[in-house]
């Protein structure tokens, strides 16, 4: 345990000497500007799997395949979202030890890996059926479940984050 | 004579409540956010959709029907959360620049926004052809530019918590 601590603490030493971080935390103008891109691209990943959990919950675009919809917004989601990771992470980086160590923070990340799993569930469980639910039959409870989950999770993970400037210093 | 609306607001019982209620500003902040990641996701669609990037078989007019009210709807959920934050933080806000430009940015993002929906809505038989015609590099250039247009809302409003001296980086 002593050991892992010790190698943490050197890579967040490590990072927050970087100069992207240097300039995060000097300037006045890095940090919101690299947050505004965050805010962006997070908006436009909650966003565009909204409109996928919606379809499926069977709430929206009703008249539109799941597959069709599916297929054509989540390789956005995706991009977005490595937008939304190398923001992020330069944010993280300027002050690892701070971010580590605040609950909002580790709360998103636990949040974010639950989404990850849960997206895994739908893909490998329910989505392999999606032939017989694309158009007209309503999508399967599982299916369902999984996409409320999600909706669940992405409005936790806002939340969290939003939290997280309220509740570090400086 | 903003500063004196500003000073008053702040001294009325509702923006009161709000100051002494911690979590009321990072809740309705929360809020506020998952409704720009429904207007910004509307926005990129409808934009996505008039490149040709997404959803080419689809018309013009079917696709904007489809988010132009998740657009409008959302955008109320903006102006009520927005009016909250007011309320609780006048002095952060109405005298703030960039709250100013993002009020600018917002009226002309809502005008080209309801010039598009009348005209998708009137001649939603020329909108469906228009990729193919010679307007297409027109509408291209004018689909980036409202997604810009809009995208500069969302970083004049996260520039607000930045350009008020007294209040640090939330």
């Amino acid at each position: 345990m002593g050991d892992l601590q010790l190698s943490l603490e050197r890579i967040f030493h490590w990072l927050e000497s970087w100069p992207i971080s240097v300039a995060v935390r000097e300037s006045a103008w890095v940090f919101p500007a690299i947050e505004s891109v965050h805010v962006i691209a997070i908006t436009l990943v909650v966003g565009s799997i909204l409109i996928v959990d919606l379809r499926v919950l069977g709430w929206a675009s009703r008249d539109e395949r799941v597959t069709h919809i599916a297929g054509s917004i989540l390789p956005w989601t995706w991009g977005v979202f490595c937008v939304a990771v190398i923001s992020g992470f330069s944010l993280f980086a300027a002050k690892a030890h701070t971010y580590f160590a605040n609950f909002n923070f580790e709360a998103k990340m636990v949040l974010m890996a639950m989404a990850f799993l849960n997206m895994l569930v739908f893909h490998l469980i329910p989505y392999r059926s999606v032939r017989c639910w694309d158009i007209e039959r309503p999508a399967p409870f599982l299916a369902k479940f999984a996409c409320a989950v999600s909706v669940t999770l992405w409005v936790l993970i806002v939340a969290m984050g939003r939290w997280i400037g309220f509740s570090i210093e400086g | 004579m903003l500063q004196n609306f500003a000073q008053w607001l702040s001294d009325t019982p509702p923006s009161r409540f709000i100051q002494d209620v911690l979590w009321i500003i990072p809740a309705v902040q929360t809020i506020h956010i998952l409704a720009i990641a429904i207007v910004l996701s509307a926005v990129a669609m409808i934009e996505l959709r008039l490149f040709g990037l997404i959803g080419r078989n689809t018309p013009v007019a079917q696709t904007a029907g489809r988010f132009l009210p998740w657009l409008w709807w959302g955008t109320l959920a903006l102006a009520i959360t927005g009016l909250i934050l007011i309320t609780g933080e006048p002095g952060r806000a109405l005298t703030n620049p960039a709250f100013q430009l993002k009020m600018a940015l917002l009226l002309v993002a809502l005008g080209v926004t309801f010039a598009f929906h009348r005209s998708v809505r009137r001649r939603s038989a020329r909108w469906s052809g228009a990729s193919q015609s010679m307007g297409a590099i027109v509408i291209r250039i004018a689909a980036l530019v409202t997604l810009l247009l809009w995208f500069s809302i969302a970083v004049a409003g996260r520039w607000i918590a930045y350009a008020v001296v007294s209040y640090g980086g939330t």
